[in-house]
C-alpha cells in the first residue's frame, strides 16, 4: 500500500463490456481515485465517471461506464462497504425508501396533502380558474349540446305560450343575489325523463314540463330556476370539469395499473361529492336571491318536498336527484338558514 | 459462477429460469415516497418515479446469474407525459363539451395511436438492457400503422371474428422486429393455434353462460315460490356474482393460455422461451390481489404488483441452446420518449 491509497477491500463479480454479452470474471478494487478491474478484463477508470446503482435490499450493486459498461458485484454486502470507503452516499429519496421511519412519516403527510389538496385546494384552485376563463369559451363549447338532447331525449313542450311567457316573465324581474348574472335563455320541453330541470354550459336552462306540473306553484318554479341560474353564474360545469379531471389524474397516479374495477369505484365517490357541494352552493344561490326579492323561502321548501315525495315513492332516485343531496337534508338546510 | 458461461456447446439445451427477487414490502416503501413527491410536485417527479420504478423490478429480474438494467431517462419521460397530458386533456374536455368536436379529436387520437405505440415500443426496449448489451425495436412505421391501426378496424369489421388472426399478427410483429444487441427474436405460432384457443374459451363462455341461465331459472323459481319477490331479486343477484366471477376467471384462464402458447413460440437466436402459466395459479393470483387492495383500502397496491411480476416472470424460462455469452451489440441512436409517455397514461401494457 503506498499512503493507503489503496481504499477498502477487493470485489468479486462479472464485468460486461457493452460490445458482447459474455460475462468476464473480475477483482474490483479502488486505487488512487480510480476503479481498477483485473481479471479476464482489465480496465480503470476514474471514479468520478462510474455511475452507481441505487441501493435496494435483493439487487446486485452495478457500476456502469461512461461507455455502458458494466461491472455487476457478486456480493452486495462486500460492494456496500467498499462503496461507503470511497465516500459514496445514497441520495435523499434512497435514503428514504429504505427506512420505515421516513416511509411512514411520508405516507402521513401523503394523507394529509391528499385530504387538503381535495377538500380545499382543488375546489378554490377550480373556482379561479373558472372566474379567470371568459363565459364565452364555456358557450362556445357548449353549443350543440341541447340540440342533440332535442333529438334524444326532449319533445317539444306541451306548456300553452302564455304559460311560457308568464314563467320567463317572472323570472327575469327576478334580481340575482349577486352582480354579472350570466345571460341564460329559458328551454321549456317535454321529456321522457320525468320531473327534471338542469342548466347546460351553452346558458340553456333546461325545465320540464312534467316538473312544472308537478310542483303546483309557480313561485317554486322560480325556485327551481335560481338553483340552475346559480349553477351557471357559480361556473359550476367548468369546475366540476376541472376537479373531475384532476381528481382523475390523481388517481391514475396512485392506483396505477391496479386496474379499473378498483380505480373506478372511489373515483366515482370522489366526483360525488363535488357534485353534491355544487348542489349545495346552488341551493344557497337560489335561496339568496328568492330572499332579496321578498319570496319566501316556503315556496322553495315546497320543491324540496316535492321531491322528497317523489323520492319517497319511486323507491330508487329519480334523475334529477343522482348526485344531489336527498331532499330531506336540503331542506333541512333551508330551514337552518332561515331561522 | 453458473454452468452457462463455462460449457462448450451442450447436448441438450440448460433451462434457466428467470427470478425476481423484489418485495412487496421494499416496493411499498419506494411506492410511498414516489406517491408523495409526484404529488406535491404536481406529477413532476412522476417521471422520476417511473425511473426509479423501473430500474428497482429491472435490477432484480435476474437470469442466469445476470439482472436486467432500466435507463429510461426521466427528462424525456416528462416531456413525452406532458404531451400526452394536453393531447389526451384536450380530448376529454372536447368530448365534454361538443361531441362533433370530440369526434374529430378522437380520430386524431386513433390517427396518432400506431405511432405512439411504435415510438413507445423502441423507447421501453431501448432503454432495457441485460449484461451490458441494451434491447430495441426495428419494426417500421409502416408496419405499425398495419398493426395497430388497419388490424384491429378489420378485428371490429368482422364482429370478432377476426381477433385470434389479429392477435397473432400483432405478437408475431412485436416479438420478430425486436431484438437483444443485434439478435433477433422470432415467432412461430400459427393463426390456427390462436383460432384454437380461443374457440375452446369460447366455448367455456357460452356453454357456462348457458348452464348459468339454467340454474338461475330454477333458483329463481324455487327462491321466487319461497321467498316472494325479495328471494327472486336475491338469486338474480347472486346470479350475477356468480356469473361476473365466472367469467373473469374464464379471462384469466384465457390470459394464461395465451401467454403460455406466444412464449413457447418465441426464440431468441437458437435460445427458445417456456412459459408455464396456469390458470388456476393466475385467477388465484388476480383474486387476491383484487381482494387485498380493497380490504386495505389500496395499500396493497404496491404487493399486488410485485405478486403479479413474480408470478408472470417466474413462469418464465430460457432454454439456453448453446450460451448465452455470444451475443453482439447492436448500438443504435437514442429514442424519445413522446409514446412512452402516452403509453404510460392511456394505460397500454407492453411489458411480456
Amino acid at each position: 500500500m503506498d499512503g493507503g491509497a489503496t481504499l477498502g477491500t477487493a470485489v468479486s463479480g462479472r464485468y460486461y463490456d457493452g460490445v458482447t454479452s459474455r460475462a468476464h470474471r473480475v477483482v474490483l478494487r479502488v486505487r488512487d481515485g480510480h476503479a481498477c478491474l483485473e481479471g479476464e478484463a482489465e480496465r480503470s477508470a476514474p471514479l468520478n465517471e462510474l455511475r452507481v446503482s441505487e441501493r435496494t435490499t435483493h439487487a446486485p450493486r452495478k457500476l456502469t461506464f461512461a461507455d455502458e459498461a458494466v461491472f455487476e458485484a457478486d456480493d452486495r454486502g462486500e460492494m456496500e462497504t467498499l462503496l461507503h470507503a470511497t465516500g459514496h452516499r445514497d441520495s435523499t429519496v434512497v435514503w428514504m425508501q429504505q427506512s420505515w421511519r421516513a416511509v411512514l412519516m411520508s405516507f402521513v403527510a401523503l394523507v394529509v396533502v391528499l385530504a387538503a389538496g381535495y377538500l380545499f385546494l382543488l375546489p378554490a384552485g377550480a373556482k379561479l380558474v373558472a372566474r379567470m376563463l371568459p363565459a364565452s369559451v364555456e358557450r362556445q363549447l357548449g353549443e350543440g349540446v341541447l340540440d342533440m338532447l332535442d333529438r334524444q331525449v326532449f319533445r317539444p313542450t306541451q306548456l300553452p305560450a302564455s304559460r311560457r311567457a308568464e314563467l320567463t316573465q317572472a323570472f327575469a324581474q327576478l334580481a340575482p343575489p349577486e352582480d354579472g348574472a350570466p345571460p341564460y335563455r329559458l328551454a321549456f320541453r317535454r321529456s321522457r325523463i320525468g320531473p327534471n330541470a338542469f342548466a347546460l354550459p351553452s346558458g340553456d336552462i333546461v325545465l320540464t314540463d312534467e316538473l312544472v306540473n308537478l310542483l303546483e306553484d309557480d313561485k317554486a318554479v322560480l325556485a327551481t330556476l335560481a338553483h340552475e341560474l346559480g349553477h351557471l353564474h357559480e361556473r359550476h360545469m367548468t369546475r366540476r370539469l376541472i376537479q373531475g379531471s384532476v381528481v382523475a389524474a390523481a388517481i391514475t397516479v396512485v392506483v396505477g395499473d391496479a386496474g379499473s374495477l378498483v380505480a373506478g369505484v372511489p373515483a366515482l365517490a370522489l366526483d360525488m361529492h363535488y357534485s353534491r357541494d355544487a348542489e349545495q352552493e346552488a341551493d344557497d344561490y337560489a335561496a339568496a336571491m328568492l330572499h332579496q326579492n321578498g319570496i319566501p323561502l316556503s315556496h322553495m321548501e315546497r320543491l324540496f318536498v316535492t321531491l322528497e315525495g317523489l323520492e319517497k315513492e319511486n323507491g330508487a332516485m329519480p334523475a334529477y336527484l343522482a348526485s344531489h343531496p336527498p331532499s330531506a337534508e336540503r331542506l333541512a338546510r333551508l330551514r337552518e338558514r332561515a331561522r | 459462477m453458473s454452468a452457462v458461461f463455462e460449457q462448450a456447446v451442450p447436448a441438450a439445451p440448460t433451462e434457466e429460469r428467470i427470478t425476481f427477487s423484489a418485495t412487496g414490502s421494499e416496493y411499498f416503501r419506494i411506492w410511498i415516497v414516489n406517491l408523495l413527491l409526484s404529488i406535491v410536485t404536481l406529477g413532476i417527479y412522476s417521471a422520476w418515479a417511473k425511473v426509479r420504478r423501473n430500474q428497482y423490478f429491472y435490477a432484480n429480474t435476474k437470469l442466469a446469474g445476470s439482472s436486467f438494467e432500466y435507463h429510461g431517462n426521466p427528462m424525456a419521460i416528462l416531456k413525452g407525459r406532458i404531451a400526452a397530458l394536453v393531447l389526451l386533456g384536450g380530448y376529454n374536455v372536447a368530448l365534454r363539451y361538443s361531441l362533433p368536436f370530440g369526434l374529430v379529436m378522437m380520430a386524431v387520437v386513433a390517427a396518432v395511436m400506431p405511432w405512439l405505440v411504435w415510438k413507445s415500443l423502441q423507447f421501453s426496449l431501448h432503454n432495457s438492457s441485460y449484461r451490458g448489451i441494451r434491447f430495441g425495436f426495428r419494426g417500421s412505421l409502416g408496419s405499425a400503422y398495419l398493426h395497430y391501426l388497419v388490424l384491429p378496424i378489420f378485428s371490429v369489421i368482422t364482429i370478432g371474428l377476426g381477433t385470434p388472426f389479429v392477435h397473432q399478427r400483432l405478437k408475431r410483429y412485436q416479438h420478430t422486429e425486436s431484438r437483444y444487441g443485434g439478435t433477433h427474436f422470432s415467432f412461430d405460432a400459427t393463426v390456427g393455434e390462436f383460432y384454437k384457443t380461443y374457440a375452446v374459451f369460447l366455448g367455456l363462455m357460452i356453454g357456462g353462460g348457458f348452464a348459468l341461465a339454467i340454474a338461475g331459472g330454477v333458483m329463481g323459481g324455487v327462491a321466487g315460490l319461497l321467498g316472494g319477490a325479495t328471494g327472486a331479486s336475491g338469486a338474480v343477484i347472486l346470479l350475477a356474482i356468480v356469473g361476473y366471477a365466472f367469467m373473469l376467471c374464464v379471462g384469466w384462464a384465457l390470459m394464461a393460455v395465451l401467454q403460455n402458447l406466444i412464449w413457447n413460440h418465441t426464440q431468441l437466436g437458437a435460445h427458445r422461451f417456456k412459459s408455464t402459466m396456469t390458470w388456476p395459479g393466475l385467477a388465484g393470483l388476480y383474486l387476491t390481489n383484487t381482494l387485498g387492495i380493497i380490504v386495505t383500502l389500496g395499500l396493497f397496491i404496491p404487493f399486488a404488483h410485485v405478486r403479479a411480476l413474480r408470478y408472470r416472470l417466474e413462469s418464465t424460462a430460457v432454454l439456453v441452446n448453446g450460451s448465452l455469452d455470444d451475443v453482439v451489440a447492436n448500438n443504435g441512436g437514442a429514442v424519445d420518449s413522446f409514446g412512452e409517455g402516452m403509453a404510460d397514461l392511456t394505460g397500454f401494457d407492453l411489458s411480456l
